[in-house]
């Protein structure tokens, strides 16, 4: 078995009104892992913890095989960051950046950049001050693609991007994860561009890591029943069932445990099940963190 | 890579601060060449030299670390390949450049246009300790900056520390020693302004380290 390039166990950190709480995730080389969570869910601290620039009260992080925050500068030499809220320096130029960054790293494509500056239409005179927020994320994305790094953090980075903006940079992020070798962690509330993306999925709520597995399994366990209910029969409550609402005969169920057999359970307790849906990964998102919250209150 | 990426920070830093520390100099010595044209134009002179110093102590600060972070580009200098005391180390040391050596020049060029010019060597104490306390107000300053993200606290000490120099210039000038010989020929650096000039150095130094230690302990930077 081959040493995760991400791998946090048991990690906490405490602030007076939030507390990230045993944040469990292992992330493989090849695989692209979407960390999905509303606002103020701990997807910036989860990350910002793995890129060290915050330390974990409690639990071990591992990043590509280095213990952080002891071997943070080990670990980020093969580690290309974007956040959404990430600046870089207003009066210099987007060249002065290039050639900043990559005199620090020896496998800095120069090849790469000039295709990316011309792919995202980027004018590497322009001084950052005057580029628009979807330049600045291309240009931010552009310094951390052209260091080849073997793991992408990227923190919300289609967050406030025009459609057109959004499609290039998620067309760009398309191609890189065409490298087997590379892992690449992305977060956002976004679950279209999650979809889109990744192959592993992850929510994250409150705090807490609340499901996480690969995309297939979410999409394929995940079911929305519409029930025919006839007066004085109860419908049964099999293993999975996270929501029932019902309207007269009719009741929609929502599963995380969906099975061709569960039809056969309605049925042979005397519902006749009319319809079952697929639900899109946001739906999903949706009923997995209100199903979550719903059991924490009780 | 250690010694490299740190030296790295620090050309970056100097590079963004260049225009600066050279506007420094030129007002520097712009103040400094009126100085010997009269006994007003080197009052005027005076009081314009530690203006520049005080200017380019505030600017080094807010700009280099200060905004650095409230702009958020310190995510993308903690994303590179650098510790968290790395950073601080090289930010330390690259604010120490960008101001020790102005700083160095202009003191240099001071006691130069005093030698060479009417205005009496005797006042080259009294000058030396007013520019101690400015070097000492910016270790300060940097420390403060490195140390908390407070506005509150960064303009309580910009505030003090301009505000300071007005009660320590006549409290220099209060001082027998240097009465009794500014208007002199020679320098003369009596016990009294050793001493100023030591604990200036020491708060400094004492200031920049224990802003050190407290980030070495620090774990969250962002």
């Amino acid at each position: 078995m081959t040493e995760p390039v991400i791998e946090l166990e048991g990690v906490e950190k405490s602030y007076r009104f939030f507390q990230l709480s045993d944040v469990r995730l292992r992330l493989d080389a090849g695989q692209i892992m979407g960390f999905v969570g509303p606002n103020g869910a701990g997807k910036s601290t989860t990350i910002r913890i793995l890129m060290a620039m915050i330390g974990q009260d409690r639990g071990t992080v591992r990043v590509l095989g280095h213990p952080l925050p002891r071997e943070q500068a080990a670990a980020k030499r093969h580690i290309g960051f974007v956040s959404e809220d990430m600046r870089l320096y207003g009066p210099a130029t987007l060249a002065w950046h290039i050639r900043f960054v990559a005199s620090i790293y020896p496998g800095w494509d120069a090849a790469y950049a000039s295709a990316l500056l011309h792919r995202f239409n980027l004018h590497p005179e322009q001084a950052i001050k005057l580029l628009s927020h979807g330049e600045r994320v291309k240009a931010t994305l552009l310094l951390a693609l052209a260091r080849r790094p073997r793991l992408l953090v990227l923190d919300e980075p289609t967050t406030g991007l025009d459609p057109v903006a959004r499609h290039e940079v998620l067309a760009e992020l398309m191609d890189v994860v065409r490298d087997e070798r590379r892992a690449i962690l992305f977060s956002s509330h976004n679950t279209q561009d999650i979809e889109q993306i990744s192959d592993q999925i992850t929510f994250i709520d409150r705090g807490r890591i609340i499901d996480s597995s690969d995309k297939e399994t979410f999409l394929d366990r995940w079911r929305r029943l519409h029930l025919d209910v006839p007066p004085g029969v109860t419908p049964p409550a099999p293993d999975g069932v996270i929501e029932t609402t019902a309207s007269g005969r009719i009741a929609v169920v929502t599963t995380k445990a969906y099975t061709p057999e569960l039809d056969g359970v309605y049925e042979r307790a005397g519902v006749t099940v009319r319809e079952v849906q697929r639900m899109t990964l946001e739906e999903i998102f949706v009923a997995n963190v209100m199903s979550n919250r719903r059991e924490k209150v009780t | 890579m250690s010694r490299s990426i740190v030296g790295q920070l620090i050309l970056k830093d100097l590079y963004l601060v260049r225009w600066m520390i050279a506007g420094s100099l030129v007002a520097g010595a712009a103040a400094l060449a009126i100085m010997p044209l009269s006994p007003v134009s080197a009052y005027v002179g005076g009081v314009s030299f530690i203006c520049v110093l005080v200017i380019l102590n505030i600017i080094l600060v807010m700009g280099a670390v200060v905004q650095e972070k409230k702009d958020k580009v310190l995510l993308f200098v903690l994303s590179l390949p650098v510790s968290t005391s790395q950073y601080v180390a090289a930010k330390v040391l690259s604010n120490a450049i960008a101001f020790v050596v102005p700083w160095v020049v202009l003191t240099v060029a001071a006691i130069v246009v005093i030698d060479m010019s009417q205005i009496p060597n005797g006042i080259l104490p009294f000058l030396i300790t007013v520019l101690g306390y400015l070097l000492c107000y910016y270790c300060v300053l940097l420390a403060v900056a490195l140390i908390t993200d407070s506005t509150a606290w960064h303009s309580t000490v910009i505030t003090v520390g301009n505000v300071s120099v007005n009660f320590l210039i006549p409290f220099l000038l209060g001082l027998a020693s240097v009465a009794r010989h500014r208007e002199g020929p020679t320098a003369v650096w009596t016990a009294d302004i050793a001493a100023i000039l030591g604990i200036e150095i020491a708060a400094g130094a004492a200031a920049l380290g224990l802003a050190v230690y407290l980030c070495s302990r620090r774990t969250d930077f962002v």
